[in-house]
């Protein structure tokens, strides 16, 4: 552990005076320059049926510059942080080809918390990690009658560093663990993960129990006939139909530029009054957590969705001054590659919270073809996976095959309840929910 | 080196060169560089795999450290991995019409802005046009002396346009990608037609969900190709027990008319000249006249299971192979489309797709149309919107009663293991009879 500190604190150092270097040369050219600087490891090690079959390690950097001029932003990108200078010359000859548009300035260094949220320091990203985490999940997989097909454990670190030509000079760590098992039995298939920022929330164990149990209990299904039925989303399912559609609709970029639902709709009621949802980036735990976003804005809490009314949309610098809104801190990046864009940190959806499984309800674990909704009009009709009837929390009887139609917006009209226990979904923390009236086509 | 049976280094450098336009504004433009390797080695048991950031050529000790890191994660494998003999070669590279690189950005953002412009309309609220231009230099090398090295670029860009009416938001969206050069000249009428599309779809109405006689266009098609046939035939999954087509070499699953092909070696948007494992491509005939006949391979999947051809291996740059599709499609047969509108006589045609997915364990997927039209008597009536067909790999083929005489590829992306490579699909007017249609329209 102290090793690791002590490299992460020798490269930052190594590393401020090529950014300020870069900096000072930008300016020479441009207003305002904007460095972001990510180096990262990772080890992994993946399954074929029970055995592994191969074990890789990466180490990886990156440079982004954007340059701003005149409104008018630049940007690029090389994994080669040695050539900065060229990149930051095709950041600047980007900005000349860019539209100038409202701008004001980068942020300066604000009063905001340099505890990192998200780095595990017990973590060791070591093969020997992976394949404890692999064998706990093939122990936990011998629980239920059900093959291993494939399993991956992984385990990474990286430390972010960000600063602009107003002074901003911030690095934070983070760490990273996910697992994932699949499992069949006869002509039925289980699919289970995990994934923290902690090494002790995770459990490989449980993974490997619920791959094997949803290949297992989901065999030999029963057709259901084609009608409209209440049905219960796992978490899983609901993260599936929730992402493409209904969270860029939160996106104010797309609000501005009409490519969201909810462009006129502010203030008024999109969802059941016991629907909120919201951005919580400093959730303590939470794999999303983060004190500053992607253009050093101390983040806080944004809530889009208040008792089923529309509250509020996601900002990032660009956006707001565009708009003249102001920026929610909500600013990301994928990678060192590109510009920074709107997303979210910890998006979850809350509410009252009541026991939602006491009914006979189609419980839906995951969905087939989710990508493929209507981002624009929430339309979708996928194939439903693992499908069970479930009676007072039981799964009852498995459901063989069916499709499930409907629109991601107009369901959320229709909520039941939503579960006691939430889940972490990538950055999505969500319920089951219970929906009424949804129409499934069976075969 | 001692305990390295085998190692192969494919080094990918290269550059990215974007345009971004977005209701009349440079939102961005520019160029990113990038240079990454992946060294694999078998040693011990299985793969040790190093993947490397910025990867600078080295020989002797330098690269035998190299080796050493790789041969050193592989201590944890445990499945003995065997490679099968594979012919050898590479295919020249068709030359372009026209080099992307002799065409100034300024140029290129000039045209992609006249089809931006194309798709202006009363009803339409956004529209957006991408240009995308990658250009990537590869080299092989393997433990085997065998080398190869090539320069691709693939070129290409999107247009969307968003029209909304009354709360109804609905979409169009055109795509053209190419290997054969810059391809932005003269194609002003796709934006046309992407506002043409999205402006017409807020008439549509739902689809009802149900059984039907389904006519899939060519792209369509193709995806349905894509989806039930393609991945379920890729060798790694069938080593893993993962898919249905697992054992069902020489059964038959389709109608006699029905041949289904991946051929990396064709020019369209998936070629690839030589694999990524330095393996020369072939054409595969996955379904040969309604005959399961041949799988998809890799080196490692073809001596373990047999049954198929190597080089369909396939990377990202500085990723591990994968066994992937590349140009994957179903053979014309003799139906004109007039046959197959008055065979099919009461049903649904189906147009344009955004994708799909597929469980190949248990052989179920679906894919979406963008539209369709409700066909009575033979001719198209009203339009629909949003449309999935899901299916049963080892039943739906079956069902295929008509190919058309005009095959036509279109250009895509498909993801598996994280990685993400360029795709085309293709197919006649196809008739699928007893179609599982998703629509949550009723009367």
């Amino acid at each position: 552990m102290g090793l690791q500190q002590f490299f992460f604190v020798m490269r930052w150092w190594a590393a401020v005076e090529w950014i300020d270097q870069l900096i000072k040369k930008g300016l020479k050219s441009v207003d305002e320059v904007e460095i972001f600087y990510v180096e990262g490891r990772s080890v992994s090690a993946d399954l074929k049926q029970k055995k592994i079959n191969l074990a890789s390690a990466s180490e990886d950097c990156g440079l982004g510059i954007r340059t701003v001029h005149k409104g008018r932003i630049g940007s690029s990108s090389t994994n080669d942080p040695l050539n900065w200078s060229e990149c930051l010359d095709a950041a600047i000859a980007s900005g000349h080809l860019a539209t100038s548009l409202p701008w004001e300035v980068l942020p300066g260094t604000q009063a905001i918390s340099h505890t990192p949220l998200t780095f595990d320091s017990s973590m060791k990203i070591e093969p020997d990690s992976a394949l404890a985490l692999l064998e706990q999940m093939l122990a936990g997989a011998e629980e239920h009658k059900a093959e291993v097909t494939a399993g991956s454990a992984g385990l990474s670190t990286a430390s972010v560093t960000l600063a602009n030509s107003r002074g901003i000079h911030y690095t934070d760590n983070h760490t990273g663990v996910s697992l994932s098992l699949e499992a069949i039995h006869k002509q039925s298939t289980g699919y289970e993960f995990d994934h923290s920022s902690f090494m002790e929330k995770v459990d490989p164990f449980h993974v490997g129990e619920r791959a094997t149990f949803f290949a297992h209990e989901s065999a030999e299904g029963k057709e259901i006939p084609t009608g409209n039925y209440e049905i219960l989303l796992s978490p899983l399912a609901y993260a599936e139909l929730l992402g493409g559609t209904f969270i860029p609709a939160l996106n104010g970029r797309n609000v501005h530029a009409g490519r969201s639902k909810f462009s006129q709709s502010l203030g008024e009621s999109v969802a059941d009054p016991m629907i909120s949802m919201y951005d919580d980036p400093l959730l303590v735990g939470a794999d999303g957590s983060v004190s500053w976003d992607a253009e050093g804005m101390p983040t806080h809490r944004i809530d889009f969705i208040k008792n089923g009314v529309l509250n509020a949309f996601a900002y990032d610098l660009k956006t707001a001054y565009r708009y003249g809104k102001t920026s929610t801190a909500s600013a990301v990046r994928s990678g060192y590659g590109g510009s920074p864009g709107i997303g979210h940190h910890n998006f979850v959806v809350d509410g009252k919270r009541s026991t939602i499984t006491d009914e006979r309800v189609v419980y839906v674990h995951s969905v087939v073809g989710a990508h493929t909704a209507n981002p624009m009009s929430g339309e979708f009709s996928v194939e439903l996976s693992n499908a069970f009837w479930m009676n007072d929390g039981e799964f009852e009887e498995p459901i063989r095959s069916a499709m499930l139609s409907g629109n991601v917006f107009s369901l959320h009209n229709e909520v039941l309840g939503l579960s006691h226990e939430s889940r972490s979904i990538g950055p999505l923390i969500l319920p089951s929910v219970k929906i009424n009236k949804q129409r499934i086509i069976g075969k | 080196m001692p305990g390295i049976t085998y190692f192969d280094l494919r080094h990918v450098t290269g550059q990215i060169t974007h345009i971004d336009i977005d209701n009349g504004v440079f939102e961005s433009a520019g160029t990113t560089f990038f240079n990454k390797a992946v060294l694999r080695v078998i040693s011990n048991a299985g793969w040790g795999i190093l993947q490397i950031d910025n990867y600078q050529p080295c020989t002797g000790k330098k690269f035998d450290e190299l080796l050493q890191r790789a041969c050193k994660l592989s201590a944890i494998t445990q499945e003995l991995v065997s490679l099968g003999d594979v012919p050898r070669g590479m295919l020249t590279v068709p030359a372009m019409k026209e080099d992307p690189r002799s065409v100034s950005i300024e140029e290129k953002s000039a045209i992609l802005s006249e089809i931006e412009k194309g798709a202006v309309h009363p009803s339409v609220v956004n529209r957006r046009a991408n240009y995308i231009e990658r250009i990537e230099q590869v080299e092989f090398s393997d433990s085997s002396g065998n080398e190869y090295s090539y320069e691709m670029c693939r070129s290409g860009f999107n247009v969307l346009a968003v029209a909304s009416q009354n709360g109804n938001t609905q979409m169009g969206y055109e795509r053209e990608h190419s290997i054969h050069g810059f391809n932005l000249r003269h194609q002003q009428d796709l934006g046309k037609k992407a506002a043409e599309i999205a402006v017409a779809l807020l008439g549509a109405k739902s689809a009802h969900g149900g059984k039907m006689k389904a006519i899939l266009d060519p792209e369509l098609a193709g995806v349905f190709a894509h989806e039930a046939v393609g991945h379920a035939s890729e060798g790694d999954l069938i080593q893993e027990g993962n898919s249905v087509l697992k054992g069902k070499t020489g059964q038959k699953i389709g109608n006699d008319l029905l041949t289904i092909v991946d051929d990396p070696g064709i020019h369209e948007f998936g070629f690839d000249p030589v694999d990524s494992e330095g393996v020369a491509v072939r054409r595969t005939e996955i379904i040969k006249n309604g005959v399961v006949n041949a799988f998809l391979h890799n080196r490692e999947s073809l001596a373990a299971i047999g049954h198929g051809v190597a080089g369909h291996a396939r990377a990202m740059p500085g990723e591990p192979p994968l066994v992937r599709m590349s140009n994957t499609f179903i053979e014309a047969g003799d139906a004109t489309d007039p046959e197959i509108f008055e065979e099919c006589k009461n049903g649904i045609y189906l147009k344009g797709s955004r994708g799909g997915q597929v469980d190949p364990g248990r052989g179920v997927f679906q894919f979406n149309a963008e539209y369709g039209y409700i066909v009575k008597n033979g001719e198209c009536t009203g339009m629909v919107r949003d449309v999935s067909i899901s299916g049963d790999i080892l039943t739906t083929l079956h069902n295929i009663a008509l190919c058309g005489k005009n095959r036509k590829m279109s250009p895509g992306y498909c993801g598996k293991g994280g990685q993400s490579v360029p795709v085309s699909d293709g197919a006649p007017t196809i008739l699928l009879c007893d179609a599982v249609v998703g629509g949550s329209g009723m009367d």
